[in-house]
């Protein structure tokens, strides 16, 4: 536990040393204040991103090896980052009111992709909630788990694969299109929201450990029921 | 279908009523328990013609365990015993030690999905043992239990004949019944039959 | 114990029983907005159309996925379940009240969260005024919905296919509840009064709940 404090205390910390940089970033001439969503929308979406990429490494992992970290690694990575995914489409809907007039564009490819990762991973979470038996469990979600991966490389190149109204790529092979404070700002709340995964991580996979450990303790046959009291019968 | 079916059951009685699989066994039992209605004839349960207003005092002292478990899987064992003893009128502070009786007292938080057969059957007696019943009716109650179990069962029989009460207890097993009741009945072609 | 109490610890056991499951909020709550997405890619995304049909997709969505909210129960009533309730003394008609008060403060959460996802992604034409009968709307066809589909429940339980006959039973007698609610909204397009609208929600609302009540014991009788 005390892991998980310093880690959650160093997360704050860089959360709020983030979040400084991002308030005085100097505003976008067209969108004024709103730009500063800089500093939250893209990190989430790319922490997300990391998170899932996570859960593959997990699952295929788990698919090859069957030891219980890398399903609690999966799992926790799909919890976190599902948490991300919507802290991203959040802000991204205030965002596009701000600067487009309207929080969903139908006909936006990295929106309805980003939709849809969101969902497929909410499902990955209720397919592990369904499920008791922990390694048909863990199979099913490894399966999962390798398979909705696919998802992540298509929704963020989908902004160059497709006409969108959402930015393109900030970061080219041939230079930024943003000032450097933005970039700057961008950056350190890309580390800053790394740091937050990884607490939030190791959080969980002490919540999951914490679990499993209970699950195994009363699963002992026979070890709960005790032989009746027979004499006591009529005292109820 | 039953037919012809006469059956009284003394206070302090414990009648058994063996027969094959769908013989009409659990019919007969849910008739008793005053949750069937019969075409024919009359039914007289713990001096009551069953006319509508005496219904609800009726049925609150029968004891039924049925073919099934009745508890919510969702619900720890606790919790089940608990939300029948409210329902039921009783002191919610009587389940902790009623479970303790049965021997799940360490089991109480386990929620009743993850529970074997026999320890929802535990938890089913320690609500007849709360609520005490004067008629009670066992459908299979003791089928798959372990030796404990079966004495748990015993015992409730037991406390029912002590106070006054009748019992039912319908089996396929004609062994598990002439340990239990004091004459044993065969239920054959919808009749009942004396067992020599 | 009283009708109340009964009523309110079948309502509350209820709830607990959900809280541990989460089918509401896990699965038919994402599963529903998922569905509301499929109808503007179905419909070639016309924005122009998207837009004006937003308010009925609602509705259409509300009451589908709605139903399988307030049925979730029947798929869990045992006999066993409903004997010992029997044997306890538990009044039917208080069950049946339990059910609905539990029923319909999920179906409100429920109907409520698909309304934001429904305004968020379709960006409805809603007239002027619009928005309090949206509400008030919704808070009717969600009650009036979970009283439909909780009769309907005790009329088919212990069938095997219970789940798909309740809502065969549920969807056509909720087309009183549709019509009040998207007619609510469209009167005020039109200038003309809402009143008669919401009265036959509320009405319909009053049937189901006097239905209920009176057929609850004549109904636990035939389903044994």
């Amino acid at each position: 536990m005390t892991r998980v404090r310093v880690l959650m205390s160093l997360a704050a910390v860089a959360v709020g040393i983030g979040l400084w940089f991002a308030l005085t970033a100097p505003p976008d001439a067209l969108q004024g204040g709103y730009s500063r969503l800089l500093g939250i929308h893209p990190p989430s979406m790319w922490v997300a991103f990391i998170a899932f990429g996570v859960t593959a490494l997990g699952s295929v992992m788990w698919l090859v090896k069957k030891t219980d970290r890398w399903d609690r690694l999966a799992s926790a990575s799909v919890e976190v980052g599902v948490i991300f995914t919507a802290i991203g489409l959040f802000t991204g809907m205030v965002w596009g009111q701000a600067v487009w007039g309207t929080p969903w564009d139908w006909q936006d490819p990295r929106l309805m992709s980003t939709a849809v990762m969101f969902f497929v991973y909410l499902g990955y979470i209720a397919l592990r909630n369904a499920i008791d038996d922990p390694v048909v469990r863990a199979r099913r979600s490894a399966i999962l788990g390798t398979i909705a991966v696919v998802q992540v490389p298509l929704v963020y190149f989908s902004v160059n694969l497709f006409r969108t109204l959402h930015q393109t790529q900030s970061i080219r092979p041939d230079g930024s299109t943003m000032p450097d404070e933005m970039l700057l700002a961008m950056f350190v709340n890309m580390g800053a929201f790394m740091v937050l995964y990884a607490a939030l991580m190791v959080a969980r996979i002490e919540v999951a450990k914490s679990e499993a450990a209970a699950a195994s303790e009363s699963t002992l046959a026979g070890e709960a029921v005790r032989p009746p009291r027979l004499s006591e019968v009529e005292d109820v | 279908m039953l037919r012809g079916v006469e059956l009284e059951i003394r206070p302090g009685e414990a009648v058994g009523v063996a027969g094959p699989n769908g013989s009409g066994k659990t019919t007969l039992i849910r008739t008793a328990a005053t949750l069937l209605t019969i075409d024919h004839g009359s039914v007289e349960v713990l001096g009551s013609d069953l006319v509508p207003e005496e219904l609800p005092t009726v049925r609150r002292s029968i004891g039924l365990i049925g073919h099934q478990p009745s508890l919510l899987p969702e619900l720890t064992l606790f919790e089940n015993l608990e939300h029948v003893a409210r329902l039921s009128g009783v002191e919610t502070s009587r389940v902790g030690h009623a479970l303790d009786v049965v021997g799940l007292a360490d089991a109480s938080d386990r929620r009743a999905e993850a529970c074997s057969f026999g320890m929802k059957r535990r938890v089913e007696i320690a609500h007849l043992l709360i609520t005490k019943p004067l008629l009670l009716l066992l459908d299979e109650a003791a089928s798959g239990l372990d030796d404990s179990a079966r004495m748990l069962i015993d015992a409730l029989v037991g406390s029912v004949r002590s106070r006054g009460g009748g019992c039912l207890v319908v089996s396929h097993d004609r062994s598990q019944l002439t340990d239990l009741t004091t004459r044993v009945l065969a239920l054959s072609g919808g009749r009942l039959e004396t067992v020599p | 114990m009283t009708f109340w109490r009964q009523a309110i610890e079948i309502a509350r056991v209820d709830l607990v029983v959900e809280r541990r499951i989460g089918n509401t909020l896990r699965i038919t709550l994402p599963f529903a907005v998922v569905a509301l997405m499929v109808f503007p890619i179905a419909l070639g995304l016309r924005l122009g159309v998207v837009s004006t049909i937003g308010t009925g997709v609602f509705w259409a969505l509300a009451i589908l996925f709605g139903m399988q909210v307030a049925l979730r129960q029947s798929a869990t009533d045992t006999r066993e379940r409903r004997d010992l309730q029997s044997l306890l003394g538990l009044d039917p008609a208080a069950r049946f009240v339990g059910r609905v008060i539990s029923g319909v403060v999920l179906m409100i959460g429920f109907m409520l969260t698909l309304l934001v996802g429904m305004v968020v992604l379709f960006d409805p034409e809603v007239p002027s005024g619009g928005w309090p009968v949206l509400v008030v709307a919704t808070m009717a066809v969600a009650i009036g919905l979970t009283e439909l589909a909780t009769l309907a429940g005790e009329v088919t339980t212990g069938l095997s296919n219970r789940t798909v006959l309740a809502s065969l039973i549920v969807a056509p007698l909720a087309l009183p509840l549709v019509i009040g609610a998207s007619q609510s909204v469209e009167a005020l397009e039109r200038d003309a009064g809402i009143l008669p609208w919401i009265l036959l929600l509320i009405a319909t609302d009053l049937a189901l709940a006097v239905a209920g009540v009176a057929l609850a014991r004549p109904l636990e009788e035939a389903t044994r």
